[in-house]
């Protein structure tokens, strides 16, 4: 009760000490909530290409095809367990370029067992995938879903048809049979369409005079391979290894390279926008100790008096690190509150029509912002403690 | 064996390449119950003392023993925990918290004893009521007169049952009336709890008023004498 007595004391120092905090968690919290989407984001993209092999044509070659027989080719090498062809679109073509902490709005024509298969497995809140065998059939990403406003039984045309799209601009209407569950990763902004489809939007996007000529059921823009079941990293870059040595005109991505990408370019975003966020905490602790100082300096007398009747120095340094620990904790919860606030006000108020998410505010994050400014708090207060701890009481109780 | 006892007690302080010797080997025995009061010039040792029985000073020699408890041997947490329990301190100034009403002023000394506060609530109060602040209890510090708040410090002084009370100029603050009446609640609460009581003071009115006095001149002791026993006042 006195700790917060001691706080109130000096209401406008008080304010603007934990207010210096608040900045610090405030800063903290969106921006590591920035970093934990990202971080999210990145994760998904470790456990997709983790678990499986990426294979395209070689380096050097112009198109980005391959021939549907490489399916069969890859199949025989050791150690593979299936393989998939598959293809993607943008699904809002023509649009701005514009910076994106996401993947933009994407067609991904695949076939719905590969799913069985994947690390990163999609789940649906509503009905199901695309079938392989029917036609004109899509499931949407939550994201799309909204950001389209679209439910299981209604249709949407894809491509979407950009504001300038020349007269020869094609697209198709399917009907949305499915809406999956978020993942927080790449899936959200996936629209999942079978290899039919994918095949049918792959002549659509070939000039005109190659339409006629090219089969495009003999051809895929990538394949997907997968170990068994379970299979290790390096299992899986044993097999890309394989792939490489053994089937010509393909190049077999090892996925630890593309692990380790994910990875590090996670690791930097988090870096720097942790750093950032951690030096506003930081001199927001310089304020506490200033403070602290100040209060120290103010209850000599108090201090003497505490020592005289019987206050050990752990007792005085103990009351000043509490109250030290209370200025952190009371800046962490509101600096966090106001933190949460923002985010949830750009997720769902202020939310982009993509219906995208910016921010991501998990358990850890939480813990980590207000138990760094508790703790900040208490390593702040350190110093002034031990100073007030050491005071002679004879010298104390003399101060005027 | 006596309340306090003072062996060769010395107190030295380097200032410089100077040596003061604030105290020069006293000995004394005070045994419980008496009311000593301690008078000298300024700079006749008198504070020196009275920081060395409240243990807020360490000896540069001599031994010094509460209770029959050498304090020499004790390491700092010992020395906080025998000013906790055995020692009660009034200063001129009172030195209470402002933040605080009279009841926590005089559970102060009761946060740092085990257990102090469970069972030291009702003594705070019956003192407090001895004392005559029983209609004060909640008020704060600020709104009390200088009498009245060093009757808070007196409460405070002894809410740990202390065996020795230490008193520094207490009544320097305050007018010849209040002073006379604190001096006769002193005396009441000595008499009533045979609680040893050492006033240091510069006023020999108030000295006159204790059962013995002791005169301290450059650290040393000038003269011990006996005082005959006034009437206690009614209260």
């Amino acid at each position: 009760m006195e700790i917060i007595r001691n706080v109130g004391r000096h209401k406008l120092r008080s304010f603007l000490t934990i207010s210096g905090i608040v900045i610090g968690v405030l800063a903290l919290t969106t921006m590591g909530a920035l970093a934990e989407n990202f971080n999210a984001l990145i994760d998904g993209g470790v456990k997709y290409f983790g678990g499986s092999i990426q294979v395209g044509p070689p380096d050097g070659q112009a198109a980005n095809l391959l021939p549907m027989s490489k399916i069969d080719e890859i199949k025989k090498v050791g150690g593979v367990e299936a393989a998939f062809p598959g293809y993607q679109f943008a699904a809002k073509p023509g649009g701005a370029i514009v910076v994106s902490f996401g993947i933009p709005d994407t067609i991904v024509a695949g076939d719905p067992d590969e799913n069985n298969y994947s690390a990163l497995k999609v789940t649906y809140a509503q009905g199901r995938p695309a079938s392989a065998s029917s036609h004109g059939e899509v499931a949407l990403g939550s994201p799309i879903a909204h950001e389209f406003n679209k439910k299981v039984g209604d249709t949407i045309d894809l491509p979407v048809r950009p504001a300038d799209a020349k007269p020869d601009f094609v697209n198709h209407s399917f009907t949305v049979v499915g809406v999956l569950n978020e993942t927080k990763t790449a899936p959200d902004s996936f629209a999942y369409i079978n290899i039919a489809d994918g095949q049918m939007l792959l002549r659509d996007s070939l000039p005109a005079s190659l339409q006629s000529s090219i089969d495009v059921t003999q051809i895929t823009e990538g394949i997907s391979v997968y170990g068994k079941p379970g299979s290790s990293l390096s299992n899986l870059d044993k097999i890309a290894d394989r792939i490489n040595s053994q089937v010509t005109g393909v190049k077999a991505t090892k996925p630890s390279d593309l692990v380790n990408g994910f990875k590090s370019g996670g690791a930097i975003f988090t870096a720097i926008t942790t750093a950032a966020a951690l030096l506003a905490l930081i001199i927001g602790g310089l304020s506490v100790v200033n403070t602290m100082f100040m209060s120290v300096a103010e209850r000599v007398r108090e201090i003497g008096l505490k020592k005289a009747v019987g206050a050990t120095t752990f007792n005085v340094m103990g009351e000043f690190l509490l109250e030290a620990t209370l200025i952190g904790l009371i800046g962490g919860l509101i600096g966090y509150g106001l933190g949460v606030l923002i985010v949830v006000a750009r997720n769902t108020l202020f939310a982009p029509a993509d219906g995208s998410t910016l921010f991501l505010i998990t358990p850890a994050l939480t813990i980590f912002a207000i138990g760094f400014a508790t703790v900040l708090g208490a390593v702040a207060g350190v110093l002034p403690a031990w100073r007030a701890a050491r005071l002679d009481p004879v010298i104390a109780l003399r101060n005027e | 064996m006596a309340n306090v006892r003072l062996i060769e007690l010395t107190k030295h302080y380097k200032r410089g390449s100077e040596i003061i010797r604030a105290l020069d080997g006293v000995t004394l025995d005070i045994e419980r119950g008496e009311f000593v009061a301690v008078v000298g010039r300024s700079g006749s040792g008198k504070t020196t003392l009275l920081d060395l029985l409240g243990l807020l000073l360490k000896p540069t020699a001599g031994s010094l023993f509460i209770d029959d408890i050498d304090t020499s041997q004790l390491g700092d947490r010992q020395r906080a925990q025998m000013r906790a329990r055995r020692v009660g301190f009034v200063f001129q100034e009172y030195n209470l918290l402002s933040g605080m009403n009279v009841l926590e002023n005089v559970m102060l000394p009761l946060r740092y004893v085990k257990d102090g506060k469970a069972s030291g609530k009702q003594r705070a109060l019956e003192l407090i009521e001895r004392v005559g602040l029983t209609d004060r209890i909640k008020h704060r510090t600020t709104e009390l007169s200088g009498g009245q708040m060093q009757r808070v410090a007196i409460a405070r002084s002894m809410v740990n049952q202390p065996s020795l009370i230490l008193l520094d100029e207490p009544t320097g603050a305050v007018d010849t009336e209040t002073a006379q009446q604190l001096v006769d609640l002193l005396k009441r609460l000595n008499s009533e709890d045979q609680v040893t009581i050492v006033l240091v003071t510069h006023d020999l009115d108030l000295a006159g008023q204790a059962r013995r006095q002791i005169k301290l001149k450059d650290g040393k002791v000038l003269t011990d004498e006996w005082l005959p026993e006034k009437e206690l006042l009614p209260a």
